[in-house]
């Protein structure tokens, strides 16, 4: 018997394409998400770039010009002693920037291991990790940052304060590491449970796939088969959850800093900016405004992003 | 059996623990496999068919230890592998392969074709990378497929042309015997002719050895060398193809044999068909004694009390029925 053989002049030839052009291209398509991509790049832009493109320091006073409206000197105007709205915008945006990036690697670090741990390798580690899990969730979010901010700070202080009096070294006199070392921490402590259930959840699904039964079979090790098969697989809920969780992060640290717990004055946040400009809202509206904007800007730019990548990455749930 | 044989199976059974009811309250067990023994010779095509659920694709992923069983042994090369734990297991894995039913999971999604062939060649330490292409390539050829094939995704392909993909990777680890998993059910028709072709050409290339699980008997009664089947986790009937078909023992290989059509509109005129009566017990309850007598024509009453001991009725030409062994029928 014969191989019945494909013609080769009837298969026309295109390039192939991995799934991950796929995404992008389907990404491409998605006016929203390149809107909301084109924002999250140019805000990364200016947190990244922020010393270079600011006209004024973010903290040098000028009580000459005190609430000055926008003007082509004071693009956002001045606040309440002089300083500039525009050039602390652009810090705020380097602190959310910050916060939000240095908060969602650690929750991703923590969440990825011990979802990947509970599914992976199930009972007893699956019951147990859930179970921190869920106890994670069911802390009030809010109630937390309260208690750590009041419990903590002021022993951190004091330990940063002798610490300085005996080694002199000028780092210990730097408020404002308390200040994000607590943001970091409590912000990381309740954002980490929903990346370890996506995880695991895409560990269980995964390791039941065909493809993972067939590459046992063939007799490759546990690490390929977690490198090369289940993590790949898993990338793409994930990649949207980051995306979200970005943007979630943001507009937490603005809320916690907004309510005095988080990024506290005189270290520019947008959060502590729109508090101190509710107070003067009827007189100087550009004080809340433009770190307002910003702020929504930034969130609604995430969720178009996250959007779009989670129709891109699972082209089978839209339509 | 005249040889040693490549594969013995002896006693295997596989029981899978179930938690049944809205909670999970209730615990229970899948007799999917119990007290199967075969012989597996070098070089033929052992087939195994009967309905869906009757434990054919548990008897193969079992053989693999990719379900450990809960009881039996599976003797290769002198080692049970039941036993072995899954680090010793690895070193046999090159040598005994599977084809799944379905090529459209059973593929990486992110690897290409070529990615996917060779990584257990590179794994298993068959090839250097400075080679790898060119035995990739070799590999695609001998399963009809264009070599340019090696740069595509699973999902640029048809589902003969994947499955031919999954041939492939198979045969890049060399192995000796390839269990064909209803390797050809997902297919179209005329694929499925082109599949078997294949595997009949790459068995006679490289001396392979299949266990082909199918429900499909023409296609079974065209390779196999020999024709095992089963009924509710049970080998009623194992004999060479053309006694199986020409002289079935079992009542139910005859009712069996009794549903295939014929090519010929005046035999198949004439066919009687057997129809049995009811459904097929369930695996979680099955009966006792010999599991066929809920169902079989000739039912007696023995038959519901001891299991029916599995024998040669005639030499090579096994069967479990009491009636085949008294001699009533």
């Amino acid at each position: 018997m014969t191989l019945v053989q494909p013609n080769p002049a009837i298969i026309e030839e295109e390039p192939p394409v991995s799934l991950w052009r796929d995404a992008w291209h389907r990404l491409r398509r998605n006016k929203l998400a390149i809107f909301g991509l084109g924002v999250v790049v140019l805000l990364a832009f200016v947190a990244i770039s922020g010393p270079y493109l600011t006209p004024y320091d973010f903290l040098s006073q000028d009580l000459a010009a005190r609430n000055q409206a926008p003007s082509l000197a004071h693009l956002f105007g001045t606040d309440d002693l002089g300083r500039d709205v525009f050039s602390r915008v652009v810090y705020g945006t380097r602190t959310a920037f910050l916060v939000a990036v240095v908060v969602t690697a650690i929750a991703l670090v923590i969440g990825t291991t011990l979802g990947a741990i509970a599914g992976f390798f199930g009972e007893p580690y699956d019951r147990i990790i859930m179970w921190l899990t869920d106890m994670a969730m069911s802390v009030p979010n809010l109630l937390l940052v309260v208690v750590i901010n009041a419990s903590l700070k002021n022993p951190i202080a004091r330990w940063m304060e002798a610490q300085y009096m005996a080694t002199l070294n000028p780092f210990y006199r730097e408020t404002i590491w308390i200040d994000f070392f607590l943001v970091f921490g409590s912000m990381a402590l309740i954002s980490w449970p929903p990346y370890a259930r996506l995880v695991r959840a895409q560990v269980l699904s995964i390791r039941t796939r065909p493809y993972i039964t067939a590459a046992m079979a063939l007799g490759l090790s546990n690490r390929i088969i977690m490198m090369r098969y289940v993590v790949p697989n898993a990338l793409g809920p994930l990649i949207v959850s980051v995306s979200a969780g970005l943007g979630t992060a943001m507009v937490l640290e603005s809320a916690f800093s907004f309510l005095g717990v988080g990024v506290n004055p005189p270290t520019p946040s947008w959060g502590n900016m729109i508090s101190d400009g509710l107070r003067v809202w009827q007189h100087y509206p550009h004080l809340l405004a433009a770190p307002a904007f910003v702020l929504g800007l930034a969130s609604v730019a995430f969720s178009f992003l996250g959007d779009g990548l989670n129709d891109a990455l699972n082209p089978r749930g839209t339509k | 059996m005249s040889a040693e044989p490549l594969l013995r199976v002896e006693n295997l059974v596989k029981h899978f623990h179930v938690r049944l009811g809205a909670f999970g309250e209730k615990a229970a067990t899948v007799y999917a496999l119990d007290d199967v023994s075969l012989d597996i010779q070098e070089g033929e095509t052992l087939s195994l068919v009967g309905e869906s659920g009757c434990g054919k694709s548990t008897t193969g992923f079992t053989i693999l230890n990719l379900h450990r069983a809960s009881g039996g042994k599976v003797i290769y090369k002198g080692q049970d592998l039941t036993r072995l734990d899954e680090k010793t297991m690895r070193l046999f894995r090159r040598d005994l392969q599977i084809v799944f039913q379905d090529p459209y999971s059973t593929l990486n999604p992110r690897m290409t074709v070529g990615e996917a062939i060779g990584e257990p060649m590179l794994f298993h330490k068959l090839t250097t990378r400075a080679q790898l292409k060119d035995k990739t390539a070799a590999l695609l050829q001998d399963v009809g497929l264009p070599t340019r094939f090696a740069s595509r995704y699973p999902h640029e392909l048809s589902g003969g042309q994947r499955q031919r993909v999954v041939i492939a990777r198979a045969l890049a680890c060399q192995p000796k015997f390839i269990v064909c998993d209803e390797a050809i059910s997902a297919l179209d028709v005329s694929i499925q002719a082109q599949i078997i072709n294949l595997l009949l050409d790459l068995q006679e290339k490289y001396r392979l050895t299949y266990l082909f699980i199918a429900h499909d008997l023409a296609v079974v009664r065209h390779i196999s060398t020999r024709v095992g089947v089963m009924y509710l986790g049970r080998l009623a009937e194992l004999a060479p193809r053309d006694a199986l078909f020409q002289t079935p023992l079992h009542p139910y290989t005859k009712a069996l044999l009794s549903a295939v059509p014929e090519t010929d509109p005046e035999r198949e005129r004439n066919r009687k068909r057997q129809i049995l009566q009811g459904d097929v017990p369930s695996p979680l309850d099955p009966p006792s004694g010999c599991r066929f007598h809920t169902r079989c024509p000739i039912a007696m009453e023995v038959c519901s009390r001891t299991v029916p001991e599995w024998s040669a009725a005639r030499p090579g030409h096994l069967v479990a029925c009491h009636a085949v062994n008294s001699g009533v029928s």
